[in-house]
Formats: C-alpha cells, structure tokens, sequence
C-alpha cells in the first residue's frame, strides 16, 4: 500500500510538517518494536500531540479507507505495533502530560505516551507511586501499557496494570471519542474500561488513563536465596506461594543469567550457584520481619544454601536494577537471542523449567532464564546467533515445544507481552471456535470496520487482504 | 428438565443441557430469559417481561479444580458463597468480598451484581479476582475467557466484561478466582465525632497515615444505631461513626490500632470503642448486610468522589436518608426513611443526591424500590458517555435482546 500524496497533505495540515514522517530511511525505525522476527514498514508516522490531532487522523483514515494502528515507545515484545499491511502508525509519545494528580481521591490523569517510571517520579515523596513496573518501565509508555495490561515484578503483589486503571478516554476507531469509566469507581454499566486494557490496539487509542496511585510501603526487606539446582529454588517458590504468602515480588535467575549480571554489575551473586531467588516483602515495618523469617526459612527448608538480605537502600536498588536490566546482560552471552512468556499454575514451575532445560538439550540451544516465578509466568531465553538458518529453526522448534509444554499444564503462552502477531496461531489452541467467535463479536461492537489495528489478537481477525508475512527468524528483543 | 421446572423456571443439570435449551430458544420461540442464582439481587435494575423464563444455575454448583497451593479454584456458578468460603477456609485461604446474604447468594450472581462490601478498600473487587470465566449467551455459544493461572493477557478479557453485567450478556456458568490466605486477625476502630467536619479531617489525615487500613466506613447515627444493634454490639451512636478496619497478623493489627489512635487523637473522638475477634466479626458482617437491610421504601447506591463523600452524607441524612458510605471508595448505600412515601418525594430526594454525584463525576444507582417506582425513576442514574457503546456491545452478543431485556437500560433490548 502505498498513500497519496493527497492523503499525506491531509495529515500534514493536522499534525503540521514536523508530526509527519514518510522518507523510507525516516520510517525503518518503525519497521517492528521489541519483537524483530516480522517487519512491516509502515506507509506513514504521525505525532499528534493531542487529542483533537488523534481524532482527525481517525476520520481521516476512515475517508481514505486506510488502516492504522497506535504505537507507543515500540516495546512490544509480542509485535502489538506492527502494522501489518502497512497503513497509517500513530505514535502517542508526544502526548506525555500529566494531566492532573490528586491525592485526595487518589488518582492521577495522564496521556498515554507518558513514560511509566515518569509519573511515579513525578509522585516520588508523596507517599504514592504507580503500582505496575514493567521492566521496560524506563522507555515504555503507560498508553502501551494500557493496551498490553502489561505486569512487572511488583505486580504479584500489587496486580497488573488493569487492576489500576480507573478510566480510559479514548478515540474510538469510527473517531468518536468515548469516557470509559473515570476518577470515579463503579459507574454504572458494563465494565468497558477493564475490557479495553489489554486489548493490544484493537478497540481504539487511549487518549487520557485515568490511574490509581499506591500508598508506598513503610518497609521493604529484599533477599536473595541460594540454590545449589533450579530445582530447588523452583520448589522454594511452590512452597512460600502453597504456604499461602504473597510477597511483593519473586524473581527467579538460574546460573546462565546470574554470570551475565555479574559480569556486568559486579553485584557479588554467587557463580557456582544453581539459581538464585530475589525475594521482596514490603508492609508496615511491625510485619515485614515476621514474613521475612517466614520465607528464609521456607527457602532454607527447600534445600537453600543461603539467603542473603539487602542490607541498605543501595543494595536493594543494585539487586533490583540488575534484575530489571538482566536483558541488557545477554548480549554479553550470545548475539541474538529471543525470549517466551508462557505461565503455568506456581506448582507446576518445577515441571516446566525441567521441560525447558531438556528441550534446550533436545534441539542443542542455550536457554537462561529469569522470570516471575511467584507468578508462575516464565521467560526462558534461548541464546543464538542469527546467522545461522540452521539454529533458528532448532530456537523456533524448542519456542513452540515449550508454549505448548505451558498449555498442556494449565497455563497460557502470554502473561504479560500479549498476542500481538506472535502468538497469534497459538489462540486457537487456547480457544475453542465460540471462544474466538464470541471476542470477535465485542471486538465489532468497537471495531466494526476493522481499520484499527487489524490482524491482531484474534486469528480470524483482519480487513483490507493482508500479505503473509513470514516469520523465518527469532530476533533479538528488548527488556521485559 | 428436571422436576423443579415449570413454565416459568428451568433448572439445567449440566452446562451442555443449558446451551442446548438457549440455542432451541434463540431460534424457538425467542422468549426472554432472565438468569438467577440465589435470588438475593432480583429487584436489582429495571424489571424484565413479565413472561420471561427463570434460568438457575442452582444445579450448577460443583467445585471443578481446587489446586490450593496455587491460590486459585474453578467452581461452577451456581455454588453458594458460604459454601465457597467453607472450601476455601479449610486450606486457610479466602476471597476478600463482602457478600450479603451468603448463605443464598451464589458466586454467579455477586459476579453479574458485581457486589462488595466494605473490604473493597483494601482488597479490591470481584474484577480483581476473577481470572477465568465460562458462560453461555443468548445464542447458546458455550464461550471462555482467560484461564486458570493468575497472570494471563491471552484474549480479551471477558471477565471483566461479565463482572456487573446483570445476566444481559450471558449466563455465567463456572469461574476460576485468584484466591488470598487468611488472615490471623481482624479488628474495627469505631470512633464518633461530634461534627461530619471532624470526619472530613481525619479521612484527610488517613492519607497520610502509617496504617493500611482495609476498610473506612461512615455510618450517619441512623444507620450506626441499626449496624449496633444488628452485631449485639453496645456501641455509641448518637453522632456520626467512623470505623477503620485492619487485617493482618496479631501484632500488625494490634499496632495498627493503637497508631490509628495515637494519629487520631487531634481531631477530639467523642468515644472510641475498638472491636476484636467475635465483636469485630459482628460488626464486619452487619455493615456488609446493611445494603440490604431495609422495610423502607428505597435503597440507593451513590458512587462519587471520596473527598465528596461527607458532602453528600450531611445533605442525605438532612433528608431523612440513612447512610453508610465506604468512604475511602466515595460509594454510599442510602434507605430512603419512610416519610418519603409517595414516587414524587422520593424523586426529589434523588434528584437532588444525584445531582451532588454527577458533580463530581459520580452518579446514583437505586438499587431497590417497588417495581411502579423504578418506571418513573432513572434507575442507572443519569445516561453515562459510555451507554451507547455499551449498547453496541450488547446487540452484538445477543441480537435479538433475550438476556434480560430492558434490564439496565429501559426499552432497549
């Protein structure tokens, strides 16, 4: 597909020269986001930087019959912002105000390319903060986040980012604009704010998110159990989660990822060691000690060698920084490498690490692994170079052997990346034909259409003949 | 059908039967289907056809999978929530809503009702637990959403669309919930205050507190007095009450009390009576029933700012309503006193609460009232911006409006 320049004078008038880019060279950062196996360049990128701007493209796109897709910082893992077909892309990250925080009624608005760690900056010595903290949180916008209801290490405690979004106004892909929900609970009727997160792009652009803001936990006591086998640690964590403790956060990192952490952060982790659990508990100060002991002795119960405690602020941020950064580390263990994110029930964790390790053994690749394990949601990394054709197939093999390990056990092939155009053929192994049938049936109510976003999440999805894009060679994909 | 059918009521045995008969209806006859569970929350929203059929999943209530040590369960629809806590506290765990009438109320129902009660606060809503859902729509499509692991972003996420969706999307037929554990102990600050302004201050103060309360109730000295004597409790109500609740360990709540007390003393409690164990126990449950407690002529839900919350209770109990507020959520439960006996002193006391909602973008859901009255009143409150879309949402998955037609918006399928 290719625009007219007609069309593309259209939008020039509505985000002015500099909202508009159509070069090829300007578009190839466009071409995927943190997912690299499928690209797609698209035909043009608009900036708006308001929501009147998102409106008039909408419409603009509907006279022209084009299709068109939002993107924020492009750290989709699962390919959410490739805009399949071509067509129009809408990147929200101009649009990064912070509408309004109050903290009386315990809400903040803001606009969707706002970057997620910025707005619990902004509520840094409040008292508050914004619960869900995605890895990526650095570079990721809480529009994105709104679409993928993306998780992070906290949310085992505290829920993912749908359990904080209070309202979502959005231009609906007719270009209506519509309030779903608001700063106030419980309106009456359905809850279409809860349906629209995680809707990955496929019911309209959010254009303001209303969110929750966190009281901050008085205490924090963060450990790191020592495991001579991910075995044991696997079984730690089924035994603190079956003890019927939630922590604030459990993080799993076998040996292959602890040696690429240490080697670039030099925090002292044990390099002999199996695999290492990085534990936080958090409360009031009277509490956290009791639950602390609970957990070490849990961990030493289930085999540990040790369990280490941050002993200040600074240690504490140094385990975290490293855990958040653990993508950033692989480079130092292979060229490429690509990442699943499959979740089983917490019990079944020692199962399915057993899995990954014999089927990186079955087809000769290199699997690490660091993950929420309190969650049951792995991310096994299998380590490649992209060169070799050879290998590809081999990581692509072991990839689907182990989502579909994942969905033999009880558990799904996305906890928090989303569908995308990844996983998409992995639905109907998930659903059952009424299961699609039924979600394409909502997704009408939004997208009659389908202009926004096609192709995405659900198989039969799509408008406008899509080329088939073929997907030949895993990549290398950002931070989770 | 079984023998407790008759022509107004069918009672499935199983999931397969029930898709079937809404499959021969849907191309059969067409007649509207209203869905029941424990039959607690009928009254709830506008009324349906006269003609239509009873469907109940009383039949329904089998526990699929109970893998305790994941903290998750897969129940049928139809079981009923005490049944469902006695199975849940046998492993220690729990799911943190208050349900009225519990011994009745099945778990479908809270989930189409979307109900709570003053936990909400601290733990949150049936949104919130809910991680996998299975119905069957008008069309008889046996559908399912999510799953049975605690995160999962696979599909749109029809849980949340099922949660307060009133049986006119779909009947709910089996759930999988994200559980918690127990708590060792629980308590209840009861604290009155002889001005709301004293009230406002400490909700104010709370903010910033050291506790992490999970409740904060506002009770007016009508609906104090009926909670105290409804718990067996000798508890001063002559002004208004304000009561934070704690969970926790014996020694988080216990120092969370004694905090609470020392935050509160500037603001001058009249008295101040903490409740434990038994006590608290009674208390917890009478403000969780008091929604639906009344012989008076109607209940309201208002649902506004927190920081609002003391406003609308000072005009409502100026207007004879008796108020119980879960202020930290800004949602307040009204009964209407008998003095406002006739429709139209009714609609002026309503007309005039909601008015204070919708100001600060809330806005007021009666409840319960007789059947002549919900007629002239705007049941779901004024229209929301959101209304027709959900309209679309609703012609889409049952076309032919037999889920209980009319029932959230009156003449509309």
């Amino acid at each position: 597909m290719s625009l007219s320049r007609d069309l593309i004078q259209r939008f020039q008038q509505i985000v002015g020269d500099e909202g508009v880019l159509y070069n090829p060279e300007e578009l190839l950062v466009y071409e995927c986001d943190g997912y690299v196996v499928e690209k797609k360049v698209p035909d043009v990128v608009l900036f708006p930087t308001c929501q009147q701007h998102v409106v008039d493209i909408v419409k603009t796109c509907n006279e022209f019959d084009v299709p068109f897709l939002p993107r924020g910082a492009g750290t989709s893992l699962a390919g959410g912002t490739l805009p399949v077909g071509g067509g129009v892309m809408i990147t929200l990250t101009r649009m990064k105000q912070i509408l309004e925080v109050n903290m009386r009624d315990r809400y903040a608005v803001v606009e969707p390319g706002l970057v997620n760690v910025h707005l619990t900056q902004h509520l840094a010595g409040s008292g508050y903060h914004y619960a869900p903290d995605p890895s990526s949180q650095g570079a990721c916008t809480i529009g994105g986040n709104v679409a993928t209801n993306s998780g992070g290490p906290h949310t085992l405690k505290y829920g993912v980012t749908v359990n904080h979004v209070l309202g979502v106004e959005a231009v609906l892909p007719d270009g209506s604009v519509v309030q779903l929900g608001g700063p106030v609970e419980g309106s009456p009727g359905y809850d279409l704010t809860g349906l629209f997160v995680g809707s990955e792009g496929t019911f309209g652009i959010a254009t303001r998110v209303y969110v929750r803001i966190t009281r901050d936990p008085v205490a924090y006591r963060t450990m790191l159990g020592v495991f001579e086998t991910v075995h044991d640690a696997t079984q730690a964590i089924s035994n603190i989660v079956g003890a019927g403790i939630v922590p604030a956060a459990l993080e799993m990192m076998d040996q292959g990822i602890v040696e690429a952490l240490e080697a670039a952060f030099h925090f002292g982790f044990p390099l002999d060691a199996g695999a290492v659990l990085l534990i936080e508990v958090d409360g009031l100060e009277v509490a956290v000690n009791e639950e602390a002991q609970r957990i070490v002795n849990l961990c030493e119960q289930s085999g540990a060698r040790e369990v280490r405690k941050a002993n200040t602020a600074e240690e504490r941020q140094l385990l975290w920084k490293c855990r958040k950064q653990a993508f950033g580390a692989i480079g130092r263990l292979s060229p490429s490498y690509c990442t699943q994110d499959g979740v089983v029930p917490r019990t079944k964790l020692p199962e399915i690490l057993e899995f990954i390790s014999e089927s990186g053994k079955r087809h000769d690749i290199r699997i690490v692994n660091v993950f929420h394990a309190g969650d049951g949601n792995i991310h096994p990394i299998l380590l490649f170079d992209e060169r070799d054709k050879e290998q590809i197939e081999r990581v692509l093999k072991s990839s689907d052997e182990i989502l579909a390990k994942c969905l033999e056990l009880g558990g799904s092939v996305t906890g928090e990346h989303g569908i995308g155009v990844e996983k998409i053929d992995f639905m109907s192994k998930l659903f059952e034909p009424d299961d699609l049938a039924v979600m394409a049936d909502v997704r009408k109510a939004f997208n009659p259409m389908g202009r926004c976003s096609p192709q995405k999440m659900l198989p039969t999805a799509g408008a406008c003949g899509m080329e088939h894009i073929e997907k030949d060679h895993p990549g290398r994909r950002a931070a989770m | 059908m079984t023998a407790t059918d008759s022509q107004d009521e069918f009672t499935p045995a199983t999931v397969a039967e029930l898709s079937r008969f809404m499959r021969e209806n849907s191309t059969d006859g067409r007649r509207s289907i209203v869905p029941v569970g424990g039959r607690t929350a009928l009254n709830y929203g506008h009324s349906t056809p006269e003609d239509s059929l009873r469907v109940s999943t009383a039949q329904l209530q089998r526990v699929i999978d109970y893998p305790a040590r994941d903290m998750t369960i897969t129940v049928e629809a139809g079981i009923r929530m005490d049944e469902l806590a006695k199975t849940l506290k046998a492993e220690n765990q729990r799911l943190p809503v208050d349900v009225a009438q519990s011994q009745r109320a099945t778990l479908g129902g809270v989930i189409a009702t979307n109900t709570s009660g003053p936990r909400r606060f601290g733990h949150g809503t049936m949104r919130d637990y809910v991680i996998g859902i299975s119905g069957v729509d008008a069309s008889g499509r046996h559908f399912k959403a999510g799953g049975r692991v605690v995160k999962n972003v696979a599909g749109y996420d029809l849980c949340k669309l099922m949660v307060g969706s009133l049986g006119t999307l779909a009947i709910i037929t089996q759930v999988t919930l994200k559980l918690r554990p127990t708590v060792a102990s629980s308590a209840l600050v009861w604290m009155i205050f002889p001005k709301y302004a004293s009230i406002d201050e400490v909700l104010e103060s709370l903010l910033a507190s050291q506790t992490r309360p999970i409740s904060v109730e506002v009770l007016d000295p009508k609906a104090a007095d009926h909670v105290s004597s409804d718990a067996r409790c000798q508890l001063p109500n002559q002004s208004p009450v304000l009561i934070i609740g704690f969970e926790g360990s014996d020694s988080e709540t216990q120092w969370q009390i004694e905090t609470l007390e020392q935050e509160c003393a500037e603001f001058k409690p009249a008295a101040t009576h903490v409740l434990n164990r038994k006590d608290a126990d009674s208390v917890w449950k009478s403000l969780t029933e008091y929604a639906t407690w009344s012989d008076d002529p109607l209940t309201f839900q208002a649902n506004l700012r927190p920081s609002k919350a003391i406003e609308f209770i000072e005009r409502a109990t100026k207007l004879g309503v008796a108020v119980q507020a879960h202020a930290g959520n800004g949602t307040v439960v009204g009964h209407l006193s008998d003095e406002a006996s006739t429709l139209e002193s009714c609609q002026s006391i309503l007309d005039e609460l909601r008015q204070i909602a919708r100001a600060s973008q809330g806005n007021l859901v009666v409840l319960r009232c007789d059947d002549d009255w919900k007629a002239a009143l705007p049941v779901f409150g004024e229209p929301e911006d959101a209304w027709p879309l959900m309209q679309r949402v609703k012609a889409e998955l049952d076309p032919n409006g037999i889920l209980s037609p009319g029932k959230i918006w009156k003449g509309h399928q």
